[in-house]
């Protein structure tokens, strides 16, 4: 490579690195922080949960049903954490009271999830696909400006086009870490997916508390598809998740069960889907396949990569 | 004085296992389709009605349904395996993508070789690239403890892609239309009856075939038994000297050859060449067959039929009584649930599904 080529790509490099594309990184790491900080709520708590797909589709359009309803993006939120609770209520009664293997009943509830979701699409707004437009979340930039009028302005063209639901994705990932530290329920939670016996021993009710667990762990999985239908577009599509609850557990695992990780972990793969969405441009030359592989490949490989040993929950997946 | 219930032999006990998760199942979901089909302001018994006739009510239609069984019994059978070694291939999307796209190619560059090598060679190049690709899994799950269910999903994607590049880019036809070009005709299974528009062929029944022998070798060989024994207590596997890791990679690697197999065979047997998007979900569709009958090859027929009637008919839902063609993925969602979850069954027979 000539000395000018590698001068334009390390100038393209800086281009991609600018603040803009921080912005569009931490942008795509929002769904994905909200159903892995699900998943560490629920697998914490010794349920296994490979249904957060299933819990975002059903939050996304739940999310998008409540704001056509109620033609409020706020009242988006609320639907679709009652859309992700829904599943995640019916994966607790499946694992917790009647004894389902945990694997099968996730994988039945994201089928569950995608099909139901196309067929309302289909009975309630006579469409195929895709719903009608619906009013989009304030980004964080016009809600500051709209709250403090005389401080937010000046931040607006710092915040580009990240979501209100970004920061306050970031902000429930640091909640969480001191949640499992010092709150008693947090403790209570671990205790019950590392020692069953134990906990009920000491006198807390597991079932109620894998139950509360899993239900919570919907509603946060059901706010990342609320952030994708109501926040990153304005209305909601067929298999809008593309695997994006199944990224999210790649991230849980790559984080180790543990908030601060998981929080990294999506940060990365936000970053590698912020890269392929801005390469994708730069090097047209490259087949667009690769683009769209990229934040999978990056997920793989770093799966491939991870050191040391990892140490799930040691009761995950027992009754 | 209360007598015990009566007890069957054993083996036939255990055989009809299946059978009894399987029906309790099939009256739910009947029953849904009759609740749905309340719903959407049709007659109560039109879903199943449309169900029926979609997939068996004349020739042509009879022969499709059957054509989609095939690869249903053997993803059914690839996850039905691996799951006897307690491990889950998810990833029969991807290894049948990538299988059915190495036949496919394969058939068209080797098109001079006479027939009965061509034929067996495709086949077999097929299920060895299915393979190949559940390699990775299998060793990640033993020797850095990643859960294979994640590991063969993000597979499934990258399998997509890197087949939708290869058939537009190097392995296509040349046109855009984003497809192989079609397979030599000594490569090309014949229709064994002229029944319908296609025709039925061999590969039903070779699919077939391979599920019963499997649940011959599961039930009735040494082999069988080590799986069986590594998937039911692998601590106590391995204490009986069974070599555990061993026994779970190639339980692996030969279900994600199934899977390839499976694609294969549609290329063979259907299409005649590959296209983009090739499979429309058997893969996911080889985890509802396989789990709907308890993981036992010997019941993979049944289930494989139901879920291929499912499939046959989903266009005439839309048609006939404008139900949109998701209620399929719902109606399947509701059999495994109704499986997954065990109540009805008496205690001594709850193992199995439930780990």
């Amino acid at each position: 490579m000539s000395m000018e080529a590698a001068g334009e790509v390390a100038q393209r490099g800086l281009i991609v690195m600018g603040w803009p594309f921080i912005c569009l990184a931490l942008s795509k790491a929002t769904p994905l922080l909200l159903g892995a900080l699900g998943g560490i709520l629920c697998e914490l708590s010794g349920v296994i949960n490979f249904a957060l797909e299933g819990m975002m589709l059903a939050g996304a359009f739940g999310a998008m049903w409540a704001t056509f309803v109620f033609q409020s993006p706020w009242m988006g939120i609320l639907g679709g954490i009652g859309g992700g609770m829904v599943i995640a209520g019916l994966h607790a009664i499946a694992c917790l009271n009647l004894r389902a293997n945990q694997i099968v009943s996730s994988i039945a509830l994201n089928l569950l999830a995608a099909g139901t979701t196309g067929m309302l699409l289909n009975q309630v707004f006579k469409v195929y696909g895709t719903s009608p437009t619906v009013k989009r979340l304030p980004e964080l930039g016009q809600f500051l400006s709209a709250t403090f009028p005389d401080f937010g302005v000046w931040m607006v063209p710092f915040l580009g086009s990240l979501s209100i639901l970004g920061p306050a994705a970031l902000i429930l990932g640091l909640a969480m870490l001191g949640f499992f530290k010092w709150a008693t329920w947090g403790l209570h939670i671990r205790a019950c997916g590392e020692n069953p016996l134990a906990a009920e021993a000491a006198g807390i009710s597991v079932g109620r508390t894998r139950f509360f667990a899993v239900l919570m762990s919907g509603s946060l999985a059901g706010l990342g598809g609320a952030y994708l239908a109501v926040g990153e577009l304005s209305q909601f599509v067929e298999h809008i998740t593309q695997g994006r609850g199944y990224l999210a557990i790649a991230a849980l695992i790559l984080g180790r069960w543990k908030p601060l990780g998981v929080l990294w972990a999506t940060l990365l793969f936000g970053l590698s889907d912020a890269a392929s969405e801005s390469l994708a441009v730069q090097w047209s030359g490259m087949p667009n396949q690769f683009f769209l592989a990229l934040p999978y490949l990056v997920c793989f490989a770093a799966l491939m990569l991870r050191l040391g040993k990892n140490h799930p929950p040691s009761a995950l997946g027992k009754l | 004085m209360k007598r015990p219930l009566p007890r069957l032999p054993a083996p036939i006990e255990k055989s009809l296992l299946s059978l009894c998760l399987l029906l309790p199942a099939l009256a739910v979901g009947i029953l849904c389709c009759i609740l749905l089909s309340l719903l959407c302001g049709a007659q109560p018994f039109d879903v199943v009605v449309t169900i029926w006739n979609g997939a068996w009510g004349s020739k042509a239609s009879a022969a499709t349904s059957l054509a989609k069984v095939t690869p249903l019994l053997l993803t059914g059978l690839a996850v039905a395996l691996a799951y006897q070694g307690n491990l889950l291939n998810i990833g029969c999307e991807g290894q049948l993508t990538l299988g059915a796209l190495s036949a496919a190619s394969f058939a068209v560059m080797a098109a001079p070789l006479p027939w009965p090598v061509l034929m067996p060679l495709t086949l077999l190049i097929g299920a060895l690239i299915g393979g190949l690709w559940a390699l990775p899994p299998v060793l990640l799950r033993q020797r850095g403890g990643v859960h294979e269910v994640i590991s063969t999903l993000l597979l499934n994607y990258l399998a997509i892609y890197l087949a939708e590049y290869l058939v537009l880019g190097p392995l296509g036809d040349g046109t855009a239309m984003g497809r192989t070009p079609q397979i030599p005709p000594g490569a090309a299974l014949a229709p064994l009856l002229h029944f319908g528009v296609q025709g039925i062929t061999a590969a039903p029944f070779v699919a077939l075939f391979f599920c019963l022998s499997a649940q011959i070798w599961v039930s009735k060989t040494v082999w069988g038994y080590e799986v069986m024994a590594t998937g039911s207590n692998i601590i106590a596997a391995r204490s009986a000297g069974i070599g555990v890791e061993r026994w779970q990679r190639r339980i692996f690697v030969l279900s994600g050859a199934l899977a390839g197999l499976a694609g294969a065979l549609e290329v063979v047997a259907v299409h005649h060449r590959f296209y983009r998007a090739f499979s429309p979900g058997y893969g996911f569709d080889g985890i509802t067959a396989a789990f709907l009958v308890n993981g036992t090859p010997g019941w993979l027929w049944l289930s494989s039929l139901l879920l291929a009637s499912l499939r046959a008919a989903d266009k005439w839902l839309q048609l006939m009584i404008g139900i949109s063609p998701n209620a399929i993925l719902l109606i399947q969602a509701i059999l495994l649930l109704c499986v997954a979850c065990q109540w009805r069954l008496p205690a001594r027979w709850r193992k199995g599904v439930s780990s």
